[in-house]
C-alpha cells in the first residue's frame, strides 16, 4: 500500500538518527559518543534468559591456556 | 529504537564501555571472524603470542554476535594435522605421497608449468575456484591477475549461495539489497534457519525486531526453530518458493495490497506481470506447494500490510531448479509492496565511495570481449556470466560510477558444471589448470564423480589450504594458508553494503602459513606480471584502498569498528535504478534479450520415478561446522559425531528405520552412508541429508577421500537439465529423488569401525 510521504520521511529521519548513534557508539571516545554507546545498549539488550537457543558454551565465555595449545598443536596432547 | 532516555551524564562518561578487563599479560585485538561466511565482529584474547580466547565485541550493535565455531577456533587453527609448509606431489596424483618444499620452489615450478599451459592451450585453460569469505585477503587481486591473463574461468561456490543471488538481483533493480533489520516489522524467512550458533548476528537481528513487535513468517518444509517461533508457518513443499510467491503476488494484486503509487513510477512491465500471476491461482499455488490457500493469502497480506517488510536472503532459493524466478520474485515482491530503499524495507547501499572496492581492483575491463565470450557455461546459463551481466554496465556506471559491480564476488562468474566438464575433457576447449583458495570443490559443487575426473585430468592443480582435505588430496601443489588470527582484514562486504569494517592481526601465522594476498604477489611475479600487485604489505594495500578517507589502516582501526556514511534513502529518485530502462523491471529487458522467459513462472518436478520414491534436500550446514570444514575438531565431532540423515516417524516406520541404524541414499546420481535421525519436525517423505561429509581421520588418498566417497552429499545432487536453473545452470538440491537402502546388518557394524580408521 502507498504510504504517506510525511510518515515515510519521519522514518527516514528516525532510521538516519539510529545510524549516527551507531556511529558514535563505535568511536567511544568523547561523551557524546559514549552517550550514543550508552543508548544504543539500552535499546538493543535482550536478556539472555530470552535467548531460546542459549549453549553454555557461548554463556561460560572460556578461553584456552596458551601453553596448552602449544602442546595440542605439537600432537602432545588431544 | 525507542526515544533515547533521560540520562546522567556523569554516569555515561563513568560507565564502562571500554573493553573488558582482561588477566594480567593478556592483550585484546578487535578482529572479525572468518570461520564461516557472516564476519561477526569479534575481541580476541592474545596471550604468550598466541589467541587464547574469542568473545564478543564490546560494540553493543555487534553484541552477541558469536557462535560456538568461533569460540572454537584458537584451538581449530592449533591442529596438529595443519599444514604449515608447502607441499608438492612426488607420486601419481592422489597417491597421498608429498615432500615439502619451500614457498619459492613451489612458486617459480606453478608459474612455469601454468605459462606452459596458456602457451598450449590458452589462457581460458586455467580456472579457480574460491570466493573471499574465508579467504579474506583476495580482495578481487586474484580475478585481477585472470583479467590481465585472459582467463575468464573463475568459479565459486557463491554461485549457488548469494553471489547468484546479488547478481539475479540486478535484473529488477540493478542491485542487492540489504534488509533493514533494525527498522522493520516483518521478516520472511524462505527456509532459511538462523540460529546461536549458525548465522548468529541474524539470528539476533530477528530476536530484537520480534522483542519490538515484529512479525515472522517463515516458509519451511521442516518445522525448523524459526518455524516454531514464527507468527505464519508454511509447511511447503521442497523447492516450490516461487510457486508459493506467485500465490502471494496473486492475493496482494488482486486485493490491490501493492504501493500503486510506486509501481506507477517506477516500475515497468505490471500488465504483463499480472497475467502470469492470473495463472496461479491459489488453488493451483496450493497444490504446487502443498499449504493451506488460507494460511498462504493469510500471509500474503501480513507480508503486504503489516510493512515495511523485509525478505532477507536465504541460500535456499538460491539452490531450486526455479532459483531465478524464485530469486526474481523476491525482488518484484519487494518492489510492488513499495519496499525498495526505504527504512525497514531493503537498502539499494551502492559502493561506499571513500574504498577503492573489490570490483575495481579486479579490472574487468581488460579482459578482452574475445575471452570474456569464452566463459564457460555463458552460452547456455547466461544469468551470473559476463554475458549475462553485460547490459549492467551502463545503467550501473549511471548510478553507481563504475561499469562493473560484481556484488558478493556473483556477477562475472564461470558456470560450475561446464567449467568440470571443460576440464573432464568434455567441453568446447580443454582447462588443464585448476587452482583453488580456501576451497574444497570435490564436495561443493553439485556431480562429485565429474569433478573427480575433471581433477584427475588435469596437468596443474595448486591448493591453497590449512588442511589436506579430499580436494587437496589430489593436488600437485598444497600450500599452507593463513588464518583470520593471523592476518589484518579490511571487510567491505564483497560490495553488497557501503560499510567498511577493520579487523587486526592477532597473532602470528605458524610455520610457512602466508595469506591469499602474499600467494596472488608472489604468483604475479612467477607470471612476469608483478607490477599488477605492487604492494609490499597487506597493510599497505589497504592504506592505498583507504586514501579518501584521509585514513591509514592503523588509523581507521583505532577510530572505529564500522566506518560508513550516513544513509541515503530513495535514491533512485536522482538517478533512477541501474538496469536499462532506469526503472524497476518487473518484466526483465535483460532475460528477454538473452531469450529466456522476462517473467517468473515455475517449472514443476519431473514425473516421479518408482525407483525413487522420496525427496531428499541438501546444502544444509550443521551448527558445529561451515560447510565442509571443521571435522577435525573434536569439541565439534562431540557434537556432531556422524553424518544424520532426518527422517520423520512415519517415513522412519514406512520403511522399517530404527534411530541410529546405518542406512544408504542412493539416486541415479550415485549413494551415500548415513545415520538414521528419526525427527518429527520433519514432514513425510522428505528427508534432510548434511552438507559436506568426510571424516579427516580416515584413509587418504584416490579411491578414499578420507570417507568422501562415503558421505559426500555431492555425490546425489545432479546437475543433468532437469535439475539445473534455466538461467543460471546451478543444480536444484531441494528435492531430489532418492531411495533408502537398508545395510545388512554385518555392514552395520563394519561401518562405524571403518569410519575411525586412522590416516595413513
Ligand atoms: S557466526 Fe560464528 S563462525 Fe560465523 S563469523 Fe560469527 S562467530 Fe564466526
Amino acid at each position: 500500500m502507498s504510504i504517506d510521504e510525511k510518515l515515510l520521511r519521519k522514518r527516514e529521519r528516525s532510521a538516519a538518527l539510529m545510524m549516527w548513534m551507531a556511529k558514535r557508539s563505535s568511536y567511544n571516545k568523547s561523551l557524546l559518543d559514549k552517550a550514543c554507546r550508552w543508548a544504543v545498549n539500552r535499546a538493543t539488550t535482550l536478556p539472555p534468559e530470552e535467548d531460546f537457543l542459549r549453549d553454555p558454551l557461548i554463556d561460560n565465555d572460556q578461553g584456552f591456556d596458551p601453553d596448552e595449545l602449544d602442546r595440542y598443536q605439537r600432537g602432545e596432547t588431544g | 529504537m525507542p526515544a533515547a532516555p533521560p540520562f546522567d551524564p556523569q554516569a555515561i562518561a563513568d560507565a564502562k564501555f571500554e573493553e573488558r578487563e582482561v588477566r594480567p599479560g593478556v592483550t585484546t585485538k578487535r578482529t572479525i571472524c572468518q570461520t564461516c561466511d557472516i564476519a561477526c565482529s569479534v575481541v580476541a584474547e592474545v596471550e604468550k603470542g598466541r589467541v587464547v580466547k574469542i568473545r564478543s565485541s564490546d560494540n553493543p550493535i555487534f553484541r552477541d554476535n558469536i557462535c560456538m565455531k568461533g569460540i572454537m577456533a584458537p584451538k581449530g587453527l592449533a591442529d596438529p594435522t595443519r599444514i604449515l609448509q608447502p607441499l608438492k606431489r612426488v607420486g601419481k596424483r592422489g597417491s597421498g605421497e608429498w615432500e615439502k618444499v619451500s614457498w619459492d620452489e613451489a612458486i617459480s615450478d606453478i608459474g612455469q608449468r601454468l605459462k606452459a599451459i596458456i602457451a598450449k592451450h590458452g589462457p581460458e585453460a586455467w580456472a579457480v575456484s574460491t570466493s573471499q569469505w574465508n579467504t579474506a585477503t583476495d580482495h578481487g587481486l586474484g580475478r585481477r591477475i585472470m583479467n590481465h591473463v585472459g582467463s575468464p574461468n573463475w568459479i565459486s561456490g557463491v554461485a549457488l549461495c548469494a553471489g547468484n543471488t546479488a547478481a539475479v538481483n540486478r535484473f529488477t533493480y540493478g542491485w542487492f539489497p540489504m534488509g533493514d533489520f533494525a527498522n522493520t516489522k516483518c521478516i520472511v524467512l524462505m527456509g532459511h534457519n538462523p540460529r546461536r550458533h549458525s548465522w548468529t548476528p541474524m539470528y539476533n537481528f530477528i530476536r530484537q525486531a520480534q522483542a519490538r513487535g515484529a512479525k515472522l513468517i517463515v516458509t519451511d518444509p521442516r518445522r525448523s526453530s524459526s518455524a516454531e517461533r514464527a507468527d505464519i508457518w508454511l509447511p511447503l513443499k521442497a523447492g516450490s518458493d516461487a510457486a508459493m510467491m506467485l500465490g502471494w503476488l496473486k492475493v496482494i494484486l488482486d486485493e490491490e495490497l501493492y504501493d500503486k503509487k510506486f509501481v506507477e513510477n517506477w516500475t515497468i512491465g505490471f500488465d504483463d506481470l499480472r497475467k502470469r500471476v492470473d495463472e496461479y491461482p491459489l488453488e493451483r499455488v496450493a497444490k504446487l506447494t502443498g499449504c493451506d490457500p488460507e494460511m498462504i493469502a493469510k500471509a500474503a497480506r501480513m507480508y503486504a500490510t503489516e510493512g515495511p517488510s523485509i525478505i532477507p536472503w536465504t541460500p535456499i532459493t538460491d539452490m531450486q531448479r526455479n532459483s531465478t524466478s524464485g530469486i526474481r520474485l523476491q525482488s518484484i515482491l519487494r518492489s510492488v509492496c513499495g519496499y525498495v530503499d526505504v527504512p525497514g524495507g531493503e537498502r539499494l547501499e551502492g559502493f561506499n565511495p571513500d574504498i577503492i572496492n573489490e570490483s575495481t581492483i579486479e579490472m574487468h575491463h581488460v579482459l578482452s570481449d574475445a575471452q570474456k565470450a569464452k566463459q564457460l557455461g555463458s552460452d547456455q546459463h547466461p544469468a551470473f556470466t559476463y554475458r549475462g551481466q553485460e547490459a549492467f554496465r551502463e545503467p550501473t556506471k549511471r548510478v553507481y560510477g563504475q561499469e562493473y559491480a560484481n556484488l558478493i564476488m556473483g556477477c562475472h562468474m564461470a558456470t560450475p558444471s561446464a567449467t568440470f566438464r571443460a576440464m573432464a575433457g568434455q567441453g568446447p576447449y580443454p582447462v588443464k589448470a585448476f587452482f583453488f583458495l580456501g576451497n574444497n570443490p570435490l564436495m561443493s559443487y553439485a556431480n562429485m564423480p565429474l569433478i573427480i575426473d575433471a581433477m584427475m585430468n588435469q596437468d596443474l592443480i595448486v591448493a591453497h589450504e590449512h588442511f589436506m582435505t579430499p580436494s587437496a588430496q589430489l593436488a600437485d601443489y598444497i600450500l599452507p594458508g593463513d588464518s583470520w588470527l593471523e592476518r589484518p582484514w579490511l571487510m567491505d562486504s564483497f560490495g553488497w553494503m557501503s560499510s567498511v569494517r577493520p579487523s587486526e592481526k592477532a597473532m602470528e601465522p605458524p610455520g610457512e602459513c602466508k595469506s591469499t594476498f602474499e600467494f596472488w604477489k608472489l604468483l604475479a611475479g612467477a607470471l612476469d606480471k608483478p607490477e599488477l600487485v605492487p604492494w609490499d604489505r597487506l597493510e599497505d594495500f589497504y592504506d592505498y584502498r583507504l586514501e579518501k578517507t584521509g585514513m591509514t589502516f592503523d588509523q581507521l582501526v583505532k577510530k572505529t569498528d564500522i566506518y560508513f556514511a550516513p544513509p541515503k534513502f530513495r535514491q533512485y529518485e536522482k538517478k533512477g535504478f541501474a538496469t536499462p530502462s532506469g526503472k524497476v523491471e518487473l518484466k526483465s529487458s535483460i532475460l528477454e534479450e538473452l531469450g529466456f522467459d522476462p517473467l517468473p513462472y515455475f517449472r514443476e518436478d519431473p514425473p516421479v520415478d518408482p525407483e525413487y520414491p522420496l525427496k531428499l534436500f541438501t546444502g544444509v550446514r550443521e551448527d558445529g561446522f561451515f560447510q565442509t570444514g571443521h571435522r577435525h575438531i573434536p569439541e565439534m565431532r562431540k557434537r556432531h559425531p556422524e553424518p544424520l540423515l532426518f527422517v520423520s516417524p512415519g517415513t522412519a516406520t514406512q520403511y522399517h528405520l530404527a534411530e541410529d541404524e546405518w542406512v544408504e541414499v542412493e539416486n541415479e546420481m550415485g549413494k551415500i552412508s548415513i545415520k538414521v535421525a528419526i525427527k518429527d519436525a520433519m514432514p513425510d517423505d522428505l528427508i534432510r541429508i548434511p552438507h559436506g561429509w568426510w571424516k579427516p581421520e580416515m584413509k587418504q588418498g584416490a579411491g578414499h577421500l578420507s570417507g568422501a566417497l562415503k558421505y559426500a552429499d555431492a555425490q546425489l545432487c545432479r546437475d543433468d537439465a532437469d535439475y539445473l536453473d534455466r538461467e543460471q545452470g546451478i543444480p536444484h538440491l531441494k528435492g531430489v529423488p532418492c531411495r533408502i537402502n537398508k545395510v545388512e546388518q554385518s555392514e552395520q557394524s563394519v561401518a562405524p569401525a571403518s569410519a575411525m580408521e586412522p590416516a595413513e
